[in-house]
């Protein structure tokens, strides 16, 4: 476990055929880190909420979209966790930066989808889970 | 200053919605102007309880006006007096709802109503729904008298007041009370629709009232009614247009009519609000991005006919379809009123002035972007029935 990194990059090599109610049996039971590793960066407990995690490329152009959406100061830390909402974008800013997303990547997202992005790690998410279909 | 929040809270869960027509969603041009009903934005949210007409959830925001700002509009009445209503018609030169319809008195009042209801037959439903849809906004006169009353400053305290803000609420009111009259009075005799299912509609509207999020703040309450008299304006002109082309002149005659009304309104909203961009520029351009953030909801967005949980959203689909009221409309509103109020060239503003006043002047084209890449996208909608129209279907 040590070896464990913060990032769930790692398990993106994993097949991506995690579901998310499968893992979520698992999760509770098996997946306990005792924090002795030191993770770069605090691990949010184990949420596999999409079935696929996405390259840190990908998180990064997210990110750079976002930032100049929502003219952020570069002091300001943006990052995979980061929610959309406490960035400050409002439901405009929400559908502008998805728009940006498709605009970059070349993808079409669905309604539903767009819906249920509110964090950086979200979109980036589904904009590979996008990328795969193509 | 005080700021009163009441936590509305709804605990009940939302009404699983029935199979939705992707119109009321993000990326849709209803997205402006609609119903905070399923916006996505968290902002505000509406629940339903199975059988009730929606209700919105979020926290009401009272008096955000600060109070010493109240000696401005005190200090406007004499200034309102002259310039605000001279744009009030003397009841005596007044169009009446009778002037429109079918004379009871005259020998040929069976023959004026069957023509009436001849010409009626060759418009088809959509119309109908957008009319009555238009119709049950207007008969709800009362929530929109008792919206201006709530603004500090300029209400009306004892219903009677001489004050000149007190007389154009109530002058105001007066002259829009003929609209729902003479619709009202139109669709009874016309024979296709459900009258029934209608006024059932109007007294849920008027029991649900409506929160445009003004805040009793007289700022916000008339850079609303700006938008919505202009609004309106552009609705029933369309109707009016739309009814020439169905080959109804006297229906034409009604709407254009109701329109000119409505013109005259929105000339004397803009008037205070330019006025109030005048006297306080920064609080005015504050104010107008925090109306436009918010999102001007449209009046009977919580409609319902005791049958359908998304009366609304389906009666703007037809509207915009129609090219009756469309999100173009929205934001060409919206770029209308920057420029009538010189918004660009506003000087002297604090920092957070300039931001509102970026975010204005910006927002128009941003959007017509989005209805543009929503227009490209419109998968085919879903026919819907109607009960104003004895449940026949249309096209959303």
């Amino acid at each position: 476990m040590a070896s464990f990194t913060a990032s769930s990059v790692s398990f993106s090599a994993v097949s991506c055929s995690f579901k998310q109610n499968k893992v979520s049996s698992l999760g509770k039971a098996s997946l306990s880190f005792s924090g002795n590793g030191s993770p770069s960066r605090r691990l949010p407990a184990l949420r596999f909420r999409v079935s696929c995690a996405a390259k840190p490329e990908t998180v990064n152009k997210v990110v750079d979209i976002v930032r100049k959406q929502l003219a952020l100061p570069a002091d300001r830390d943006v990052s995979g966790e980061s929610k959309f909402a406490t960035l400050g974008a409002d439901s405009l800013d929400t559908v502008e930066i998805v728009m940006g997303l498709e605009e970059e990547f070349g993808i079409s997202v669905e309604e539903e989808s767009a819906q249920s992005i509110t964090t950086v790690q979200d979109a980036a998410d589904l904009i590979e889970k996008l990328l795969e279909k193509k | 200053m005080a700021l009163k929040l009441n936590a509305i809270n709804f605990q009940s869960p939302k009404c699983p919605s029935f199979a939705l027509p992707p119109v009321a969603s993000l990326r849709s041009p209803k997205f402006f102007m609609a119903s905070t009903l399923r916006s996505g934005s968290k902002e505000v949210e509406t629940v339903k309880k199975p059988f009730g007409p929606p209700r919105e959830v979020h926290i009401q925001v009272t008096h955000s006006m600060p109070p010493q700002k109240i000696e401005i509009f005190k200090s406007m009445e004499d200034w309102a007096e002259t310039n605000i209503l001279v744009h009030l018609k003397p009841v005596e030169k007044c169009w009446q709802p009778q002037d429109f319809l079918p004379d009871p008195a005259s020998d040929g009042f069976q023959d004026q109503i069957k023509e009436l209801r001849e010409r009626a037959k060759e418009i088809p439903d959509d119309y109908f729904v957008v009319l009555v849809g238009d119709m049950i906004t207007e008969e709800a006169l009362p929530t929109y008298q008792t919206m201006l009353n709530t603004l500090d400053g300029v209400r009306d305290e004892t219903g009677a007041s001489p004050t000149s803000w007190a007389i154009w609420n109530r002058a105001w009111t007066a002259e829009e009370n003929r609209h729902g009259d003479l619709l009202n009075k139109y669709l009874y005799l016309c024979g296709r629709v459900d009258m029934k299912q209608i006024e059932k509609t109007i007294q849920y509207l008027i029991g649900s009232g409506m929160d445009p999020r003004t805040e009793n703040n007289p700022y916000l309450g008339f850079i609303y009614t700006s938008f919505q008299e202009r609004a309106t304006f552009i609705s029933h002109g369309n109707t009016a247009r739309l009814a020439r082309d169905h080959g109804d002149l006297k229906l034409a005659q009604i709407c254009g009519t109701i329109a000119s009304d409505e013109k005259r309104h929105e000339t004397a909203y803009t008037k205070i609000v330019e006025k109030l961009f005048e006297i306080d520029p920064d609080g005015t351009v504050l104010a107008f991005a925090d109306m436009m953030r918010k999102k001007i909801s449209m009046p009977a967005h919580l409609m319902y006919d005791g049958r359908d949980d998304n009366l609304f959203d389906h009666f703007s689909a037809v509207a915009q379809r129609l090219g009756v009221y469309t999100a173009k409309d929205y934001a060409d509103i919206l770029e209308h009123l920057v420029g009538r109020w010189k918004v660009e060239n506003l000087t002297g503003l604090s920092a957070e002035g300039q931001k509102a006043q970026d975010y204005v002047c910006g927002l128009a084209s941003r959007i017509r972007r989005l209805e543009e890449r929503a227009q490209g996208r419109a998968k085919q909608a879903p026919r819907v029935r109607f009960s104003w129209i004895y449940d026949r279907e249309v096209q959303l």
